[in-house]
């Protein structure tokens, strides 16, 4: 295990000769393998009673708490499962909380009828693929698994440098251990406490008994800390107000209703303007249809007036219905932004604005979003992964029950051209102070991007398409064009450990403001100009 | 008893807070960062490996905030000089590896080009003062 830290530090040296592997992305990670002991005894204790507590398990348990770690499920087998984590410290939290609460259900059963967990966590450079993982650092996993006490929780010595001084347990050193199969041997050490322990020494069961009444009381007290105040009616409405200065004297009851309806980029029957004629060469589209006839619209429409608001009030973006239509994605301009190709997309709503950091904090209060962000309520957000991205709008969806969702990178890109051609919404030489990029205009750059809506809407009404925030969309990276779909959907097959960003942000030049411009970013990794925008399928 | 509750606090401490803000922070004194491929003058056809390279420091993932380690960042050509007080920019000629990558797939336009590696912290900052390869310079036909 030593001998392969120091291999993946540099870079495998020895190993320079192997030619180069083309389609098999290897990763370092944190692998969690676990399985259940015993378990073929078990099933002839009580066969169907097993199957079903085992599928309990998987789902109750062991599914939520890969996913709260943030690591990823790769492959379940009859009796166990392999897990994928980017840090240590959250695999091996995950394997504690498998084991911590496993010990909470055997409790109330007979000794023969325990379901014990054993689980290995390893680091290691593994190859990813989609419903599988290889490479020696899952066999160490697995074979630590095996070496495993029912009960207890093995990790070798990787990943104890790792989390030695973050997480504070007991580790006892178990030495060096020759494994099957693997040359050198592994130092391994079991993370204490842990559910056998418990069972024979009262100490222990002290200690664990105070950890989980400190987690939990941590847990209550936070719950109603973040109950408490709740002041949302009023706030709601005040920042309805705030956040749409084109239309200030809507009743304000009606406000939320009207602006998720207006579809600005719709005139009623105004001829070339609108998106979906945008075919060939479509004229640079004068950015007529301003807020206020579509709110006029938007209230005209036979919407029941809302009888009452939904109890839990909770802040939705303001979106712009985007009628669908074909437009030509891409450009010559870079590589990746080649082929040049038609796209054909269904009909679609997308925020007028990036994500706020008030917008965000209302996940992260409903603890469905992983850390409250700082700063002004107005900023977008910013320091997300996609991960972090795809949390939100799944809160939000389900928060709200509608489809909200990431955008498609097709959608995203349809969107910020709002029916245009050219290089820039606005034509195709950049011009200073329409986009919140570097060196792009009087702005300084400053350490956050000033609050969402600060520069001109597109034609379509939309804001900080290009410069502000870097936008996460649903798909994957893919180099360039080649095979991408034409009919909108997010492009997803492929290489996942990457996805797409749009926009540029305000570190970066005018090229990156561009509709067409795409970068790409690690899935799970967090980047200070990373924010989001969402979409919202009709 | 004492023991136990010292441990159980800050296990729930641990589990409660786990970010801690580091920039500036000073590399191992005898840290190097290297391409193991391609070397300096290099003739490559096409797209080829680069290969990191990192002795007396270890490689980890961005948001990991361990003690002497860090992840890699390829600056392809690129001649501003590195602000320590700003993360490492992230665009088409700073290639990020946060996920702990210690090799990329490069694929360049024919031409001379520039390569050099930067080691960031957990928060995109290189160390102070920065730990940075040697730049080298290579021709893609």
């Amino acid at each position: 295990m030593r001998d392969k830290i120091r291999d993946i530090n540099s870079a495998r040296n020895a190993r320079d000769s192997a030619p180069p592997r083309m389609l098999t992305p290897r990763r370092l990670a944190a692998i969690v393998a676990g399985d259940i002991a015993g378990y073929s005894r078990l099933m002839e204790v009580d066969e169907e009673g097993t199957h079903e507590r085992v599928r309990r398990i998987q789902r109750d348990l062991v599914d939520p708490t890969i996913a709260e770690h943030h690591g990823r499920l790769v492959k379940t087998t009859g009796d166990g499962f392999f897990a994928i984590f980017d840090s240590p410290v959250e695999a091996v939290r995950c394997g504690i909380v498998i084991q911590q609460n496993m010990q909470g259900r055997n409790a109330s059963m007979p000794r023969d009828h325990w379901i014990e967990f054993r689980i290995g966590v390893n680091l290691g450079d593994v190859i990813i693929e989609d419903d599988d993982v290889y490479g020696d650092g899952v066999n160490i996993a697995s074979r630590l698994e095996r070496i495993a006490d029912p009960g207890q929780l093995y990790i070798s010595g990787g990943i104890y440098e790792q989390i030695k001084n973050k997480l504070v347990c007991g580790y006892q050193s178990l030495g060096d251990r020759r494994v099957k199969n693997i040359t050198d041997p592994i130092r391994v050490y079991r993370v204490l406490p842990d559910p056998a322990a418990f069972s024979k020494s009262r100490r222990r069961e002290n200690i664990l008994l105070l950890l989980l009444s400190c987690v939990l009381l941590a847990i209550v007290g936070a719950a109603f800390w973040y109950l408490l105040p709740h002041p949302y009616p009023t706030m709601r409405h005040q920042a309805s107000t705030q956040a749409l200065p084109a239309a200030p004297n809507e009743p304000s009851l009606l406000a939320p209703l009207a602006r998720q309806a207006a579809p600005p980029p719709q005139p009623p029957q105004s001829s070339p303007s609108v998106a979906p004629v945008t075919q060939g060469a479509a004229p640079p589209i004068q950015p007529a249809p301003s807020t206020a006839p579509a709110v006029k619209q938007a209230a005209l429409q036979p919407h029941p007036a809302p009888a009452a608001p939904p109890a839990p009030a909770i802040r939705e973006p303001e979106m712009i219905t985007v009628r669908g239509g074909s437009f030509t994605m891409g450009s010559n301009d870079d590589a990746t932004e080649k082929p040049v190709h038609q796209v054909t997309l269904k009909p679609f709503a997308i925020g007028r604005y990036p994500v706020s950091i008030r917008e965000w904090n209302e996940c992260a209060a409903a603890k469905a979003c992983p850390f409250e962000a700082a700063g002004n309520d107005d900023a977008p957000v910013t320091n997300l992964s996609w991960s972090d991205a795809k949390q939100f709008v799944g809160w939000l969806a389900g928060a709200t029950k509608k489809p909200y969702r990431l955008p498609s990178e097709a959608e995203w890109e349809f969107a910020a051209r709002a029916g245009t051609q050219t290089r820039y919404w606005w034509g195709d030489r950049f011009q200073s102070g329409m986009a919140n990029c570097k060196n792009c205009g009087d702005v300084p750059s400053a350490e956050q991007p000033i609050k969402v809506g600060s520069f001109k809407p597109n034609p379509f009404g939309l804001y900080d398409m290009g410069g502000g925030v870097n936008q996460w969309v649903e798909d994957c990276w893919h180099k360039n064009y080649h095979g991408a779909p034409s009919d909108g959907s997010p492009w997803v097959e492929g290489d996942c450990a990457s996805h797409v960003i749009r926009s540029g942000s305000w570190k970066n030049g005018e090229r990156y403001a561009r509709p067409a411009s795409r970068d790409y970013y690690d899935t799970n990794v967090r980047y200070p100009t990373h924010g989001l925008r969402v979409a919202l399928s009709p | 008893m004492g023991i136990a509750r010292t441990i159980a606090l800050s296990a729930a401490l641990a589990a409660v807070s786990c970010t801690a803000h580091a920039q500036g922070k000073p590399a191992a004194k005898d840290a190097v960062l290297y391409f193991v491929w391609p070397q300096n003058g290099a003739n490559i056809k096409g797209a080829f490996w680069c290969r990191f390279g990192l002795r007396n420091m270890g490689v980890t993932h961005a948001g990991d905030d361990f003690q002497n380690s860090g992840h890699h960042h390829l600056l392809i050509d690129v001649n501003e000089p590195l602000d320590v007080k700003e993360p490492i920019p992230q665009d088409k000629s700073h290639l990020h590896f946060g996920a702990g990558q210690t090799e990329a797939r490069i694929d360049l336009p024919p031409g001379k080009h520039t390569l050099q590696l930067v080691l960031g912290d957990a928060k995109h900052y290189p160390f102070d003062p920065p730990l940075v390869s040697d730049k080298i310079t290579i021709t893609v036909r």
